[in-house]
């Protein structure tokens, strides 16, 4: 992961990292550095999608869905969880399109960029132990979770502008 | 995580009713009129713009709508945003899944 998030933040031009083009496109403004980055988070977030079921790394990506009954739980488990995971495997493809290519962004695209950073988001945040009191800016730099604390608060910041581009463009 | 079936306790927030037509319910696994509820749990990761967004987009709520639910989940806990038959809130719950948060469902009682 590294601890270079920062760097990829200070970088930045003025424009913000996402942008409406009107008539449904979009562009993401991401240096090459940033999209080698996030291509890397793209492939590690394909590994924990293929871990063992209990891996505790998916306990967010594929949650219960009847808390009261295990048993129907199970059954929907059952029928539901290669469903979820085909549906990610497939934001996934788009979203390592959209970062080798330069090209602008349909709205089902950017949709499925804002898909796969929130998944990223939920597997740093459930290894970084992400509770409702802390702060992960917070963390000290000789923390050994800095980096990717780091990373986390990135993938947020670059969420919530996919987030408001698509909520207003 | 904390559960709990005091669901009588909650504040009845506006369902999906008014936006979503429950069909007619033939299928057996429905045993009673009961209809089935979906919750979305607070959970400290998923960002609060995020969360309103995916309501909006997934039932077709007001921005308005969609902001007092999400604020409900991180203030109470959890808030109610859709019900219907089993089969209706399994796809809601599915959809849910697929955007990351974390939504269960139970029957209504």
């Amino acid at each position: 992961m590294g601890n270079h998030a920062e760097g990829l933040m200070r970088k930045r031009k003025k424009a913000g990292p996402v942008e409406a083009l009107g008539e449904g496109n979009f562009r993401i403004n991401l240096t090459e550095d940033e999209r080698t980055t996030l291509l890397s988070f793209v492939d590690q977030l394909e590994e924990v999608l293929a871990a063992e079921h209990s891996d505790p790394r998916l306990r967010r990506l594929f949650p219960v869905a009847y808390h009261q009954d295990p048993e129907l739980d199970a059954e929907y488990q059952g029928y539901m969880r290669d469903e979820l995971s085909q549906s990610r495997a497939g934001s996934i493809a788009t979203v390592r399109e959209v970062l080798q290519a330069p090209d602008d962004l349909s709205e089902s695209q950017l949709y499925a960029f804002m898909m796969v950073l929130n998944s990223l988001r939920l597997v740093l945040g459930t290894l970084l132990g992400v509770s409702e009191d802390d702060d992960t800016d917070d963390i000290d730099d000789d923390d050994p979770s800095f980096g990717q604390a780091q990373l986390y608060g990135y993938l947020g910041w670059l969420l919530e502008w996919t987030v408001d581009t698509l909520s207003n463009g | 995580m904390p559960l709990t079936t005091e669901l009588s306790l909650l504040p009845i927030l506006p369902l999906a009713s008014d936006t979503q037509v429950a069909e007619p319910q033939v299928d057996e696994t429905t045993e009673t009129d009961l209809p089935w509820i979906v919750l979305v749990w607070n959970d400290p990761i998923n960002l609060m713009s995020y969360v309103s967004f995916v309501f909006q987009k997934l039932f077709g709520y007001s921005k308005e709508k969609a902001d007092l639910l999400m604020i409900d989940v991180h203030e109470k806990g959890r808030a109610v945003v859709s019900s219907g038959t089993r089969e209706h809130a399994e796809i809601d719950v599915f959809r849910l899944h697929e955007h990351g948060l974390w939504a269960t469902m139970q029957k209504d009682s």
